[in-house]
């Protein structure tokens, strides 16, 4: 006999307003369908109403986990569409605080996925700890602790303080040391393995077939880095590995999250030394008929989410329409497929797994 | 001496409530104190020393609201299986001694306890499907399920104690640990009885009925506030009666040198009790069909194991 089952959009373990209607033969899933839209905000209709600049503090609520990420990647449209580039200086910044950024975003990840599993407010409590001292590092900078708004055209508004480099190193170390604590906390724990190896395996030609990107695809075994790929701003002098695990499985996508982390520290630290010195200011731009160059540009940007996308036609004050690729939503997309057959228990693992913010889903 | 002994009978029942209701208050507060010390919070500190009065605070909060019966619940069975399971509780530590001289000591205490124990997952099966919620249902489904998978041990390990012992009265157990607490005998045996105690005390990793991230609040989902706190003293209570378990089988109950037999007692219980919040503080939760093969390929040989090496070691 079928059941039916309607999770959310209030529950505790749908990370926002998420809707499942879950159909369980026994304990064992049969059909999993979503139901998005609760968040919806029409971001993409916002930006066409105001001039380009305008829309930054917007693109960052998008994803509130993440948000300097969303703000570089429209910044980096914007600056496609009048022809600027960052300056040297400015390259390096922007990947030191958008490093940052991912490992913030990645310890969130953990806190709630291991709440997902049903290790109540533990590890959330630590990494939450860990993060907060991120946190306050970007605020160091920013002077913002959530939404910075802090890309500008052609560089950043605030530069890094006198003191950054001494205060991130000693973050990165103390950081270093505790995912070390973290991965002998989970990885030996026999439960915590039992729970996510071989639980929602999404195969190699499934994941490229659903169009997942950045962890997510990367645990089931495809090295696609925009990163690495598509090199943007200092990436593209400095070494970095993407990366990948094979097996597909939850445990893959923590693995993938937990490397990636620690490949973050490897190139603040790299990025830290070569950092040159000089200017990386941005340029306020005319609010009255900016120098628009192109009709229409395209960017990608390696989000801690995934691959985002912008699209932008551009007109002369401000976008003429603007489409936004979310990692998240596409993302979601595969929870249908790698839930069939799973236990019910395992439901919100793997859900947890895909690491979902419902803003950026919905937008 | 008929009156004298009755009125002997109303000063140990009124003793061992005061027992229970202070070790559940103790055991709440220590509870979220320890949980928050193990997650970098402060736990409850505003009302009275230390937070000590903030569970009183919740449950004068929580009884005087509305206690709501949903539509589709059964009322009879919903609104009386969580007094009864309550109810289950208490009776069953009042069939435990507490030392040579308080608490009834019945020479067939062992077989009684685990007898009626069994009843539990009853009730709270009955809870679930009672109240007309399906992930309700799905905890109750689990909770007898989940039985299955531990009680045959459970009732195997505590089956070499006694053949240990050779008697079913738990005074003459505990006066048998004299010289040498079980927990030193038998290793094997009080690690499947701790483990299948966890389950039976739906402590995590086995809190499946419950499970907060899958199921909200497993068989407690439309339980009203009043039935809540009832829901919670029966958890703490529960947690004293699995905690004296644990020290009277196998930790050698209330001997002890210097101490009042009593202070043992209650020492050794708090003592478990903190080790069972300790393992809630780290582990992630069990799955269902984990459990069940946890139980049947490791714990059910593991205790005829112990039952053999008892028999073989000691008794002969």
């Amino acid at each position: 006999m079928l059941t039916r089952i309607n999770v959310g959009p209030i529950h505790p373990s749908t990370h926002g307003v998420l809707r499942l209607v879950v159909t369980l033969d026994g304990d064992t899933i049969v059909d999993v369908e979503p139901h998005v839209g609760f968040l919806h905000r029409g971001v993409e209709k916002l930006a066409e109403n105001r001039m380009y600049m305008q829309s930054e503090s917007y693109m960052e609520k998008i994803d509130y986990a993440a948000p300097m990420a969303y703000s570089d990647l429209y910044v980096a449209a914007v600056e496609e569409a009048m022809g600027i580039h960052p300056k040297e200086r400015a390259k390096y910044v922007r990947l030191i605080l958008l490093e940052f950024q991912r490992i913030a975003s990645h310890l969130l990840w953990l806190g709630t996925f291991c709440n997902d599993l049903g290790q109540m407010f533990t590890m959330f409590m630590w990494t939450m700890k860990d993060r907060d001292l991120v946190l306050n590092l970007l605020q160091d900078v920013t002077g913002s602790r959530m939404f910075y708004v802090n890309m500008r055209l052609g560089g950043v508004s605030i530069d890094l303080p006198p003191n950054f480099e001494e205060h991130a190193n000693k973050l990165l170390d103390y950081l270093e040391k505790r995912f070390k604590d973290y991965e002998a906390f989970l990885e030996k724990n026999p439960v915590f393995i039992e729970r996510t190896k071989g639980v929602g395996v999404l195969k190699r030609e499934d994941a490229i077939a659903l169009g997942v990107t950045g962890p997510v695809l990367r645990a089931s075994g495809v090295n696609f880095d925009v990163r690495r790929d598509y090199a943007y701003y200092a990436y593209e002098k400095l070494h970095f590995i993407p990366q990948v695990q094979t097996r597909g499985d939850s445990f893959a996508r923590y693995k993938v999250r937990m490397q990636e982390m620690k490949e973050s520290i490897k190139l603040i630290r790299d990025a830290l030394k070569l950092m040159p010195e000089g200017d990386a200011l941005g340029m306020p731009i005319k609010l009255i008929s900016p120098p628009v160059k192109e009709s229409e540009v395209i960017v990608r940007r390696e989000l801690p989410r995934g691959e985002g996308m912008i699209f932008m036609v551009t007109d002369k004050q401000r976008p003429y329409r603007l489409a936004i690729r979310a990692p998240a939503f596409i993302n979601l997309s595969a929870l249908r497929y790698i839930a069939k057959g799973a236990r019910y228990a395992d439901l919100f693992s793997i859900l947890g797994s895909l690491d979902l913010v419902m803003a950026d889903v919905d937008r | 001496m008929l009156i004298d002994s009755f009125g002997r009978l109303v000063v140990e029942v009124i003793v061992i409530f005061i027992l229970i209701v202070f070790f559940d208050y103790i055991f709440g507060w220590l509870e979220r104190k320890s949980i928050a010390k193990a997650q970098f919070r402060h736990g409850p500190t505003y009302v009275g020393k230390f937070g000590i009065l903030q569970n009183l605070a919740d449950i004068v909060k929580l009884l005087a609201k509305e206690n709501i019966i949903p539509k589709n619940a059964d009322k009879l069975v919903f609104s009386t299986a969580p007094l009864l399971l309550l109810a289950l509780f208490i009776f069953l530590i009042y069939l435990l001694p507490f030392s040579n001289s308080l608490g009834i000591a019945i020479s067939v205490g062992l077989l009684a306890i685990f007898v009626l124990l069994s009843f539990a997952p009853l009730l709270i099966f009955l809870t679930g499907a009672a109240s007309g919620n399906k992930f309700s249902l799905i905890s109750a489904q689990r909770s007898v399920i989940m039985s299955l998978a531990y009680e045959v041990p459970l009732i195997l390990s505590v089956a070499a104690v006694a053949l240990y012992a050779g008697s079913f009265n738990i005074a003459n157990i505990v006066n048998s640990q004299a010289k040498i607490p079980f927990i030193a005998l038998m290793p094997i045996g009080f690690i499947v009885f701790f483990i299948a105690m966890l389950a039976e005390l739906e402590r995590p990793p086995f809190d499946l009925r419950e499970a907060d991230s899958e199921l909200i609040a497993g068989w407690l989902v439309d339980v009203g506030a009043p039935y809540y706190a009832v829901a919670l003293f029966v958890d703490y209570t529960r947690m004293f009666l699995g905690s004296l378990l644990i020290s009277l089988l196998f930790l050698g109950g209330w001997l002890g040198p210097y101490l009042p037999s009593l202070i043992w007692l209650l020492i050794k219980a708090f003592v478990v009790a903190v080790v069972v919040v300790i393992i809630r503080a780290t582990t992630v939760r069990m799955r269902l069909d984990r459990l069940m093969r946890f139980g049947w390929f490791w714990l059910l040989p593991l205790a005829v194991l112990n039952i053999i090496l008892t028999f073989m070691l000691f008794v002969k």
